[in-house]
């Protein structure tokens, strides 16, 4: 509050024709005004009344809403530590963050958002301080995409040694990937390179060449603009760019089993999935029944399927920052009401880290000092690279391995016990009273399926492992798990040629998931594809003759009927 | 809408209103506009099942205006008489036979190698509510219930605008998940689910039911739908379970005072 008054204070003074403030692009009076009634009714509900990011949104939120009054901005064209302009935050507001609460704003004007802009930076009294002035990078405009660059680029990545953080495979896996805080003390998701769709900043290649040219302020992510020279950075760019399949995930909503001739066993999975066809589904947290997941850890699940005579498999993949496997889980584990309570704390955040107390005393200075000077000279201490890699490694050294979690990852799938008349499916959290659902479940510490029967969230019974097996393996940041069961033993029946609703559930250990804290997916449908070939010719010549039959028929008939001309029948209309 | 699609075909209709053809192409054009305008008019396309469907309807309507003089009837079957009985239509007829079957088969090609879609079913967005509910202990009437705060926006105005501010927090805590931060049903989960999430900025949601139809959608959620609704799909959720009576009328007070829109007075005739 107190911040908000003086940057207010000072933006008037800077606002009455000091020298400098031609440059200082602060806005007028009028424009400052707007943009509070702008953010009034769109923004200070996460953000806050006074920019400070605690809004009533704020405590479910991770990432937490940003505290404007700290002056950092992740998305900018200015060097590492520096100030966004007013273009910058206004795309930024436009864009959004992707896979954060912070939404795109489309709907608003040019016109509004630089008013929402020069509203912003009355928050932080660096804006109106001509010493802090930041001018944008040249960021320079990309070189065609070559194979070549991008392989160039994966040695890039190993040799600077951004996998400690993104990991070998840069599936957000790194070994300090656990460890990480950004500078307000909450645990920070090092973002998974496979998937440049969730990137903050935007998918295309200059959105990833800026990420680390100019550093995520307020994050640990790094610049490299000093350290790598611009053609390096295009390769590491080529690199990450070439991870993922696209700009967009292209979920799907259907799985499409294959059909295979050769035996299906889970001793012997080596190219078992080859012929199958992936689809991906969106993961999103279970907020629909209580013991709600706000920000569950994965956004996704790929998953092949492949059958044959005897047997169904199904393939699950995800990207996971670390395997818990010590501990226990359970979908029917109980989530403590006051866990999604705001109002009694304890939700956002769960996974805090421990020992991040450095940073947090370091950042505790710069929020008591009021003094811009201080504020920019701590700031500076922070893009210095030296310091920051010296403090990483120690800290990476120092990381525990395999720590002892009182929860372990774990998946389940999810079809209806029996397949309902017409489109009525059971309830897509755990079935209802009337249509259960089995649930093949498998906590992935004890690498052991086991079956459940689900009335409703709060009513599961455990069926054993019945005819269900399942085998998980953890590589560099994914989890891999198949299961098996026999198409017509042990449930429901799976059917040559048919649709079946089934979902995915998810719990990642490190985010404390359990019971219904999980992310999960809506019903899509499981189809085994006919095998064989399916022959084109056939149903071709079939319609081809059918209609000329039918067309001979008809005309045969009305020639009989009318050999002598229309006359006499049907009098001439008007043609 | 698509209206690189839609202008053309309403141009082609224009110019063959002047050019006075007779009442078999009439018929013909419009069958082709229909399927053309419901195939790649709209901006989203619709399934398969839903044009097949349609144009059943558009076939039979057809046939019953036909069908329902005798002056049409012979102005549509007349022509078609004559060109499958008059000699010098001859040509004409045997390319007509031959073009006829080969569309079925291009289209029979077409369809073999389009891939299985799943069944698709076509939800009833706003079915009746139940003529009454229980919440917690209370039963309420949603026939007659209106918001009980909804007095205070005349009564006073100061205790209206606490309601409303309760009612955004509420909304804030628990639903822009879903329902967007500006309530267009873009929140940050929407693209995982389906049906999606209302978008409460649409002129068709708000303003088109009483308070208390909506106090029925958010205690009962998804799983309160009756079938035609989809509750299985619904990610709704029973707010029942999470909030108050109070609460849920506040947050209605926040939905209709952030779009600026007023619910329909009990009794009023509702044009669904
Ligand atoms: C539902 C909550 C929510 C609302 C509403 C919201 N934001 Fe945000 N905003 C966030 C979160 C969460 C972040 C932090 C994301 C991150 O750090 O990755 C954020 C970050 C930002 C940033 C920082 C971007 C950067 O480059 O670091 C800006 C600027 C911003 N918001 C502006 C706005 C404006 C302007 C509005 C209103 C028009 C608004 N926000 C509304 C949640 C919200
Ligand atoms: C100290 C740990 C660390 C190192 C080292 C690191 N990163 Fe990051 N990186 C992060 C974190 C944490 C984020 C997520 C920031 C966020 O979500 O706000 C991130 C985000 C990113 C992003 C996404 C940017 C966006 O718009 O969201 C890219 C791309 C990226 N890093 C590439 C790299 C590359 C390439 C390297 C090596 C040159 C590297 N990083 C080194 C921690 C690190
Ligand atoms: C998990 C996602 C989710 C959350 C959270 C959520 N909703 Fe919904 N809501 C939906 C979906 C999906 C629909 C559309 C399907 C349906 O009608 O059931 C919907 C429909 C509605 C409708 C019916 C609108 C109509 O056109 O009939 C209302 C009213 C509503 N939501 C209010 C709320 C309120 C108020 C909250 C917060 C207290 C909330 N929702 C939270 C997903 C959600």
């Amino acid at each position: 509050m107190n911040r908000h008054l003086t940057a207010m204070a000072l933006l008037v003074l800077m606002g009455t024709g000091a020298a400098t403030a031609g440059t200082l692009d602060l806005g007028s009076d009028a424009q400052r005004e707007a943009g509070r009634v702008l953010y009034d009714k769109y923004c200070a509900q996460c953000h806050g009344d006074t920019g400070d990011g605690k809004g009533i949104a704020a405590d479910r939120l991770n990432p937490r809403p940003r505290d404007f009054t700290s002056g950092k901005y992740k998305i900018r064209s200015t060097s590492s530590g520096n100030l966004p302009t007013t273009r910058d935050l206004m795309d930024i507001i436009r864009k959004g963050l992707p896979y954060t609460s912070m939404p795109p704003w489309p709907q608003l004007s040019e016109t509004e958002l630089t008013e929402l802009a020069y509203y912003l930076k009355a928050f932080a009294p660096a804006f109106a301080d001509p010493d802090f002035l930041s001018e944008p990078l040249d960021l320079p405009e990309p070189p065609p995409f070559t194979e070549e660059s991008a392989q160039r680029g994966s040695q890039v990545y190993t040799e600077i040694g951004c996998g400690l953080c993104h990991g070998e495979l840069a599936r957000g896996d790194g070994r300090s990937a656990p460890t990480l805080t950004d500078d307000w003390g909450d645990s920070i998701r090092v973002a998974d390179l496979t998937k440049r769709w969730t990137f903050r900043g935007g998918p295309r290649r200059k959105d990833i060449f800026r990420a680390f040219t100019t550093a995520l302020n307020g994050t640990p992510m790094p610049s490299y603009a000093e350290s790598m020279s611009v053609e390096k950075r295009w390769e590491l760019t080529d690199y990450v760019w070439s991870l993922s399949p696209g700009d967009d995930p292209a979920y799907d909503n259907v799985l499409r089993a294959k059909k295979i001739s050769r035996q299906i066993d889970l001793q012997d999975l080596d190219g078992l999935f080859d012929a199958a066809e992936q689809a991906y589904f969106p993961v999103i947290g279970q907020i629909m029944e209580p013991g709600r997941e706000f920000h569950p850890s994965a956004t996704g699940v790929k998953v092949r399927a492949v059958y044959n005579e005897i047997d169904l498999a199904v393939e699950l993949r995800w990207n996971d920052m670390r395997a818990e496997t010590s501990g226990s889980n359970g979908p029917d584990l109980e989530v403590p009401r006051f866990e999604d309570d705001p109002e009694r704390g304890a939700s956002a955040g769960t996974a805090r880290v421990e020992g991040s107390d450095d940073e947090d005393d370091f950042w505790g200075d710069e929020e008591e000092s009021s003094g811009e000077d201080d504020f920019w000279a701590e700031e500076e201490e922070v893009s210095d690279e030296d310091d920051f890699w010296g403090d990483e490694e120690a800290e990476a050294d120092g990381a525990p391995s395999g720590p002892e979690t009182e929860f372990s990852d774990a998946v389940a799938i999810q079809f209806p016990s029996q397949v309902l008349s017409g489109n009525r499916k059971p309830y897509f959290i755990f079935g209802d009273g009337k249509s259960p659902v089995d649930i093949w479940f498998m906590d992935l510490a004890r690498q052991r399926p086991e079956m459940f029967v689900g009335r409703g969230s709060s009513a599961l019974e455990s069926q054993g492992m019945g005819e269900l097996s399942a085998v998980a393996s953890f590589d560099r940041g994914q989890w891999t798990v198949v299961y098996t069961r026999p198409l017509r033993d042990g449930g429901v029946i799976f059917e040559e040629g048919s649709f079946l609703p089934m979902a995915f559930s998810l719990w990642d250990g490190f985010n404390r998931e359990r019971g219904n804290k999980r992310g999960l997916t809506r019903w899509v449908s499981l189809f085994l594809e006919p095998g064989g070939k399916k022959s084109v010719t056939g149903p071709v010549v079939k319609v081809v003759l059918l209609t000329l039959l039918v067309e001979f028929l008809i005309i045969g008939l009305v020639r009989r009927r009318y050999r002598g001309g229309v006359q006499g029948a049907v009098p001439a209309s008007r043609a | 809408m698509n209206l690189w699609v839609v202008l053309p075909v309403l141009a082609v209709m224009a110019l063959l209103r002047l050019l006075k053809v007779g009442l078999l192409t009439w018929v013909l054009v419009w069958w082709g506009a229909l399927y053309i305008g419901m195939r790649y008019g709209l901006a989203a396309p619709a399934p398969q099942s839903v044009i097949t469907l349609y144009m059943s309807i558009v076939t039979l309507s057809l046939a019953a205006y036909v069908g329902s003089s005798r002056e049409r009837t012979e102005g549509v079957l007349g022509p078609m008489i004559r060109l499958m009985s008059e000699k010098r239509y001859t040509p004409l007829l045997v390319a007509i036979a031959l073009l006829i079957p080969g569309l079925a088969g291009y289209n029979a090609y077409l369809a073999a190698g389009l891939r299985e879609e799943p069944p698709y079913f076509s939800r009833t967005v706003h079915p009746a509510p139940p003529p009454q509910i229980t919440v917690g202990e209370r039963e309420v009437d949603l026939i007659r219930s209106v918001n009980p705060y909804r007095e205070l926006e005349e009564s006073d105005p100061q205790a209206f605008e606490e309601h409303a501010r309760a009612g955004r927090e509420v909304y804030y805590e628990n639903c822009f998940y879903c329902h967007g931060d500006a309530l267009g049903g873009d929140g940050m989960f929407a693209h995982g689910l389906d049906p999606l999430p209302s978008d409460f900025t649409d002129a068709g949601v708000l303003p088109n039911f009483q308070e208390s139809f909506f106090f029925w959608r958010v205690a009962k959620g998804g799983p309160g739908l009756p079938a035609e609704g989809g509750p299985w799909d619904s990610a709704m959720p029973r707010w029942e379970q999470f909030l108050d009576e109070d609460e849920m009328w506040d947050v209605l007070i926040f939905l209709y005072d952030f779009t600026d829109r007023t619910p329909r007075e009990v009794g009023e005739f509702v044009n669904e």
